[in-house]
């Protein structure tokens, strides 16, 4: 038991990201529930009486006034329900919006997990650049509506170092909607070094803009959703598409619902096609690596060459013409420079010698190698880089939860929890103290 | 017997009797019916192969085999949920871990040695007026300083990171360091101290901070960092190129030994030769030159230095007057080394035993030696005590018995080409016409120009035998008696 540190004490680790949020126990690998994010739900009529339509037990109607009806969870948003809306808490990896938080952590922890959260101490996780007033409202929401005995919010960045096995490291967690550089030393970040930008979302606009844009060889590609199809025929590669629509459900599909639905269409020809070169760009060698064919739910499908490639580049590169735009998310060297450069220059060799790569955006067919690739070209002087990039995607994925699920295991760690007395005793002061 | 061993073992309790008493215990049961006839043998062949049959008894006896692992009884741990306080908590948490059933309750947590606090100074406003005033630094910023020093264990960077005193002027991390450093270093001077002023000294050299030195190794690192590719790449083709020239250096010294000892023999002054080439100096010289041409920094690069240091050149230190009076002192008698051992490998000559390198005779003429040897009553081969002196004489002793040798050779030889050349004489006086032709013909085939030289010496004086023999060793052995000279010097 002391051997290697441990300590369990039947802890949960709560992860919200941009698009799932984990839950598990501490000490186990892989988290017990991943539910997506985004979560449907119908508005409550604005005369209508909350408390008579809030079907969700368990929950106080005064959080939230927004909805007659929340879907959480596998069979949440990817159903399609007349006028259901689609809404996403998490914006630009911050949490925006606290009414939906504590039905989507209720729901993983009792309905997923089936476990009582006021027996087991919490930890959750915040992106680094989370504010004050965030994590106190989530301290406050796990005290106050779960009951947590104990409780510690914990930093995305310096959990992913830990996942990995280090205590300092320079952290590249590409995400669903946020891509940022951490350093982390010693097991706490240097909030100067930390950057971070939309670049994620700028991919996926450049994706959705290529797939809904015609080319001389295709037509625009109608990115909708199975759920709006009602049959449809096999046609041969680059055909016109041959499907019927479900006219009754196009009455009462909803805008954002429509939106959520076409940018998931959009992630996964992003995650089976879209690809980066390890080298950088040439047009000769972009030409030559084989095309992948990908089948839309309307049936239409061709074959993507070089344009699949164009996709990954974004991450990398900006034609010269888009970077004269200020507000462009800056790419993934410029991030790298620009954090190292905040850094001591006596840690910048440590760093560039522990470099993380996690996050689900990092998955993207092709990164780890280019990102090696841009390093040892933009940081020629570093004799020794190296990339740690799990090659378990569920490490790489949730890296964070799994950082916490070893930190919240170790018997040394005991000892930080805020419990309920401290909690009551100092109010949300203790947060700032104890949580550095 | 048996029995009383086994009622030892069952009032002691020990379960496994029939196991624990092994071999001695089935040897004798197995031997018992062994003298007596088994059945199933005829008579006449069991008094063949008689009661001390082995393979019988092998039979007989049981097959030991390996104890059978304990799978029932002991293991069987009971372990139990149980709350528990932590000792580094302030407050009252209980947390819930499973433990051993067998753990004793009320122990301490195993982990809560591990909440280490960190060892903090304070001063009061008294010592502050005194001592640690300072103009860039108020009282205020000071104790926000050692609060942030404190509260992040003295990890620098971090605290650095974290620093931000309000309507203060930025610092940098050398002026957190350097602050803390020396009011740390003044609290300690001057304060009482209990203990000895070496243990002071001690802790006050572990709050030493040189702010200067750490600014300028920063700025070299950033300089390091800010070579442009082009730099780093003249960098890398540069000390290549040293090495290659080092190299090249190498080879040709070793040529140029090689060719020394070629021509001048073995030891001829090598050493000197060896000093006095200044090549691999100049070189290291001229690079410094092109290095400090291409960049000015990379002076400072840890490249530099070990390119110098392969360099420096392995100088060969002459014996000094005082080594000279020290070793008279002590007996210590010096021998260099061979010189058969190459001369530019700096070889490590292990220690050895003189008699060991006594010189061997030629193998040719060996058994000869051997002879004359065996004729003065001698061992050849062996020093029955092989001192300095001894061995000197016995080395003298066989070269000249090598000179007697081989001047015996000689002599035979020229004794027969005598006869020979007499015989031709002879001919050529019965026979003047032909005479001419074949004497000529006979001087050119007549073997190598050397035993001719002998011959006409041995014709200008041939009475004079130990003359001769003296010129021949002095002309043709140097090799050996170089050997021997620089082997027990």
């Amino acid at each position: 038991m002391v051997n290697y540190g441990g300590d369990e004490v039947s802890a949960l680790v709560v992860d919200i990201g941009s698009s799932s949020l984990r839950a598990g126990y501490a000490g186990d690998d892989t988290p017990k529930a991943i539910i997506p994010t985004s979560y449907g739900y119908l508005p409550a009529p604005p005369d209508a009486d909350i408390s008579m339509l809030d079907v969700t037990e368990g929950k106080d109607p005064v959080n939230t006034p927004k909805f007659a009806k929340i879907y959480i969870g596998q069979n949440g948003p990817s159903i399609w329900r007349e006028g259901m809306e689609i809404g996403n808490p998490v914006i630009d990896g911050l949490i925006q919006d606290f009414n939906p938080i504590p039905p989507l952590i209720e729901h993983a922890l009792k309905e997923v997990m089936r476990c009582t959260p006021s027996e087991h101490p919490t930890l959750v996780t915040e992106p680094t650049w989370n504010t004050t007033a965030n994590r106190e409202r989530m301290a406050e929401i796990m005290f106050e509506e779960f009951n947590v005995p104990a409780f510690y919010i914990a930093n995305t960045g310096v959990l992913n170092a830990f996942a990995s096995g280090k205590g300092s490291a320079l952290v590249i967690d590409v995400g669903q909607s946020m891509a940022s550089v951490t350093p982390v030393v010693d097991g706490f970040v240097l909030r100067k070094g930390l950057v971070y930008t939309a670049l994620p979302k700028l991919v996926h606009a450049h994706a959705r803009h290529t797939l809904a844009s015609p080319t001389q060889s295709r037509r625009a590609i109608e990115l909708l959703p199975h759920q709006l199809i009602s049959n449809k025929m096999p046609i041969e590669p680059g055909q016109s598409p041959r499907y019927t629509l479900r006219e009754d459900r196009m009455q009462g599909t909803t805008e954002s619902w429509r939106n959520w639905a076409e940018a998931r269409e959009v992630d996964e020809w992003i995650q089976s096609v879209a690809g980066v070169l390890d080298q950088g760009w040439n047009d000769q060698y972009a030409a030559s690596r084989p095309a992948k064919q990908y089948e839309f739910p309307t049936g239409y499908n061709t074959y993507f060459g070089a344009d699949r490639f164009h996709v990954g580049e974004q991450f990398f590169w900006h034609s010269p013409q888009l970077a004269s735009n200020p507000s462009l998310p800056k790419n993934i060297p410029a991030l790298i420079t620009e954090s190292l450069r905040a850094c001591d220059p006596e840690l910048r060799q440590v760093l560039m010698g522990n470099v993380v790569l996690t996050g689900g955006g990092s998955l993207f067919s092709g990164f780890t190698d280019r990102l090696s690739t841009e390093l040892s070209r933009t940081f020629p002087h570093v004799r020794c880089t190296k990339i740690h990039a799990p090659g378990n995607p569920v490490e790489r994925r949730y890296g964070g939860w799994l950082g916490g699920s070893i930190l919240a295991s170790l018997g040394t760690f005991h000892q930080l929890w805020i419990s309920k007395e401290e909690w009551q005793e100092h109010g949300k002061a203790i947060i700032g103290q104890r949580c550095k | 017997m048996a029995a009383s061993a086994a009622d030892v073992r069952s009032a002691l309790s020990i379960p496994d009797a029939t196991l624990a008493a092994g071999p001695s215990q089935q040897k004798k049961p197995a031997a018992t019916p062994a003298a007596r006839k088994p059945e199933g043998i005829s008579r006449e062949l069991y008094s063949l192969i008689g009661p001390s049959a082995p393979s019988i008894a092998a039979q007989l006896a049981k097959p030991r085999l390996k104890q059978k692992p304990n799978l029932t009884g002991g293991g069987k741990v009971k372990w139990e949920e149980r709350p528990f306080k932590n000792a580094a908590r302030k407050d009252g948490l209980e947390l819930r871990h499973w433990v051993k059933a067998s753990t004793d309750p009320a122990a301490e947590y195993p982990f809560a040695k591990y909440n280490v606090p960190p060892v903090s100074y304070t001063y009061s406003q008294d010592e502050f007026t005194r001592f640690l005033e300072d103009k860039e630094w108020t009282k205020e910023e000071t104790d926000y300083l050692f609060n942030v020093v404190q509260e992040y264990d003295t990890r620098w960077y971090i605290i650095h990171d974290r620093y931000s005193y309000p309507e203060g002027t930025p610092r940098t991390l050398e002026d957190l360091k350097d602050r803390y450093y020396s009011v740390c270093r003044k609290l300690v001077r001057n304060r009482p101290w209990a203990g000895d002023e070496a243990s002071r000294g001690q802790l006050i050299s572990t709050f030493q901070f040189d702010k200067e030195r750490e600014l300028t190794r920063k700025k070299y690192l950033l300089s390091l960092e800010n070579r442009t590719p082009e730099q780093i790449a003249e960098e890398e083709a540069l000390y290549i190129e040293i090495k290659r020239l080092e190299q090249n250096e190498r080879k040709f010294k070793r040529d140029r030994e090689d060719l020394l000892r070629t021509i001048a023999g073995i030891d001829s002054g090598l050493p000197d030769i060896v000093e006095d080439d200044g090549g691999p100096l100049g070189i290291t010289v001229d690079t410094k030159k092109l290095r400090k041409k291409g960049s000015i920094m990379d002076m400072d690069s840890p490249a530099t230095p070990s390119a110098l240091s392969i360099s420096t050149p392995l100088i060969k230190r002459p014996p000094t007057a005082k080594n000279t009076a020290y070793d008279a002192q002590h007996c210590i008698i010096r021998t260099d080394l061979s010189a058969n051992a190459p001369a530019t490998k700096a070889a490590h000559q292990a220690a050895y035993i003189r008699s060991f390198k006594l010189p061997v005779p030629k193998a040719a003429i060996a058994p000869k030696i051997a002879q004359a040897f065996s004729e003065l009553g001698l061992s050849h081969s062996r020093l029955v005590m092989p001192t300095r002196e001894n061995c000197a004489q016995f080395e003298a002793l066989l070269e000249a018995t090598t000179a007697l040798v081989e001047t015996k050779r000689v002599v035979d030889k020229v004794e027969y080409d005598i006869q020979v050349l007499k015989g031709q004489l002879g001919m050529r006086t019965s026979q003047p016409a032909e005479g001419e032709d074949g004497g000529e013909g006979e001087d050119a085939g007549g073997g190598d120009s050397k035993t001719n030289g002998d011959s006409m010496e041995v014709d200008d004086a041939p009475e004079n035998e130990d003359e001769r023999a003296q010129s021949v060793v002095s002309t043709r052995s140097g090799r050996s008696r170089k050997h021997v000279s620089s082997c027990d010097v």
